[in-house]
């Protein structure tokens, strides 16, 4: 459906976007994540044709963004970060003209505005000036508008942001109504978001491609990585002794001194039947565990990882494998109670 | 496209701003007209329309950097020029909509000002061959006026300064009447000639004078289209660049 190859984009001088390749398939969400400044925007701004590409190029639904422009345009609906909305204009008002300026008949005009008003929930908002809009309200109206001119690829850049959880929910499902007869790109730094709906995510960073793979592969590798929290009351060297001695512990680290003779440690392990094997040494060495909580790789801690390597991977897999076996230098984990 | 410039077209009427401008406008022609008719005495040669128009050159100027100022700095700083840009409209046709309307509304200006002469035409004698070369020429001017003021707002998210800037290179348009009139710019006469072809002003006079030359429409709108192009271009531009 759209296929992007080398796609390379300079702002003066600096880098934005530095030769990227994949697609988007038919009927497909593919999430797209990468911490701010990562050139999010700016690729999906030349997918949807606002900026053009210094090198390389986008083909949208077999035309050529720059080369085909009007054509490739009429497929795309596109969201940007900032919605695009008149304050001066009634919503109902706004959504005919956009319905105007993509050609849209006069005669499906109407359907369409409502129907885009429905699907988003704005109908009652129709006569409000898009300026005494709430924020979730103006970027409701910013995706109805995206919806327009039945487009057969969505591009929306963070379109959850600065809506209430209920509301997240509620774009979250429409999202995965409208896969039905759309292809949509759709990026975010929340991961959570991008797990609850995407098929496949597109890391990047720097501008680079980190990583791109189905969501089901990111959530095994994050199985495989669980850790314990300790807090032990005994001596420190013989606590780690006894620890490293216990196979399916790959790495102790963060040993903090809480009081005398007791500490707090961060155990990784393989699997969770490793914690009884750790309890019961510990209880058989006159070792006095004080608090055990699991704590478990989050997606944001993956993509935190991940965003801050420098080297290209080609699956989240192998990237995850070789960070377990490094020693963790710093806390790339997320407390749970467990 | 006519979407587009339905849109512009309520937003300047839908809002106070057409009405004020429209007011403004009256007002500054009627510092001139309530005197001039005042002062009137037997000699009806003195008073003209065109006159009004030549002498208040000065003033109408800042009037239409503030109907250009706006049409796409806003866009700019609003977000909105991504909408624009990635709908399946060219830049091209942008630009003529958001031109055609500015145009539209600088033509109703001008039509409200017709009661001027509607008053006129009550209580004596109105030289209307005279009056409709005169509002012809004016407009002209105004269009040429309006190119440059759209340029200067798509090279400026800050639209106080565009209309600045605009008013500015308005203003030399203006000057250089005078500038051609110059002792030292007068001692070489093609210079002189070269500088006079440009002025704007005097191709009005012809206009006021009630001579409508072939040479000065097409100047007028040559000079539109030359600076709506430049937009296309400043606009085509700052993708490129943009940083």
């Amino acid at each position: 459906m759209v296929e992007i190859k080398n796609l390379t984009k300079y702002y003066g001088k600096n880098p934005a976007v530095r030769g990227i390749d994949f697609e988007i398939r038919d009927n497909e969400i593919l999430g797209f994540l990468g911490p701010n400044g990562a050139g999010k925007s700016t690729t999906m701004n030349i997918i949807a044709g606002y900026l053009p590409s210094t090198g390389g190029t986008v083909t949208v639904n077999g035309f050529d963004i720059t080369e085909q422009a009007a054509e490739a345009k009429k497929c795309i609906g596109y969201l940007p970060e900032i919605p695009p909305v008149y304050p001066d204009m009634r919503v109902e008002e706004y959504l005919n003209f956009v319905a105007g300026i993509k050609g849209v008949k006069r005669d499906d005009r109407k359907a369409q505005v409502e129907s885009a008003m429905d699907r988003l929930r704005i109908t009652d908002m129709r006569r409000r000036l898009i300026r005494n809009l709430s924020k979730g309200y103006k970027q409701r109206v910013g995706f109805a508008q995206a919806l327009l001119g039945n487009p057969k690829i969505l591009i929306l850049d963070e379109p959850t942001v600065g809506l209430d959880p209920s509301q997240v929910i509620e774009v979250r499902n429409l999202i995965l109504d409208l896969k039905k007869d759309h292809s949509i790109i759709f990026s975010s730094h929340i991961l959570a978001e991008v797990s609850a709906v995407c098929e496949r995510v597109v890391i990047i960073n720097k501008g680079e491609i980190m990583a791109i793979d189905t969501i089901e592969n990111l959530e095994k590798s994050m199985v495989a990585n669980t850790l314990l929290n300790l807090k032990v009351e005994g001596n420190k060297d013989k606590v780690v002794r006894l620890l490293k001695d216990i196979r399916g512990v790959t790495n102790v680290s963060d040993i903090t001194y809480v009081s005398t003779n007791l500490y707090t440690y961060k155990v990784e392990i393989t699997d969770e039947d490793v914690r009884k094997e750790i309890l019961t040494s510990f209880i058989n060495n006159d070792c006095n565990v004080v608090e055990v909580s699991m704590a478990k790789l989050s997606l944001e801690q993956v993509f935190l990882k991940l965003t801050a390597q420098g080297k290209k991977r080609t699956s989240l897999q192998d990237l995850l494998s070789e960070d377990t076996a490094a020693p963790a230098s710093d806390n790339p984990y997320d407390n749970e109670e467990a | 496209m006519f979407a587009l410039y339905k849109k512009e077209m309520q937003s300047f009427f839908y809002s106070p701003f057409a009405y004020v401008l429209a007011a403004l406008f009256m007002f500054i022609f009627s510092l001139s007209f309530v005197p001039s008719i005042g002062s009137m005495d037997s000699n009806t040669l003195k008073f003209s329309y065109p006159n009004i128009f030549y002498n208040n050159f000065f003033y109408f100027i800042f009037l239409i950097p503030i109907l250009t100022m706006r049409s796409f700095s806003d866009e700019r700083k609003g977000g909105t020029e991504v909408l624009l840009i990635s709908s399946p409209l060219s830049v091209f046709k942008i630009v003529m909509a958001k031109f055609l309307s500015i145009a539209t509304v600088f033509l109703f200006m001008m039509v409200v000002s017709l009661f001027f002469p509607i008053v006129t035409m009550v209580k004596g004698e109105v030289m209307w061959s005279s009056l409709i070369c005169a509002y012809t020429g004016f407009y002209l001017w105004g269009l040429a006026c309006i190119a440059v003021g759209m340029l200067f707002s798509a090279l400026n998210d800050n639209a106080i300064i565009a209309a600045i800037l605009g008013e500015i290179v308005m203003e030399g348009f203006l000057f250089l009447d005078k500038f051609a009139a110059t002792e030292l710019v007068a001692s070489y006469p093609k210079l002189n000639s070269v500088i006079t072809w440009f002025s704007l002003q005097r191709r009005f006079v012809f206009f006021s004078q009630g001579l409508f030359r072939l040479e000065d429409l097409v100047y007028f709108l040559s000079f539109t289209a030359v600076f709506l192009c430049w937009i296309v271009i400043a606009i085509e531009k700052r993708r490129w660049s943009r940083s």
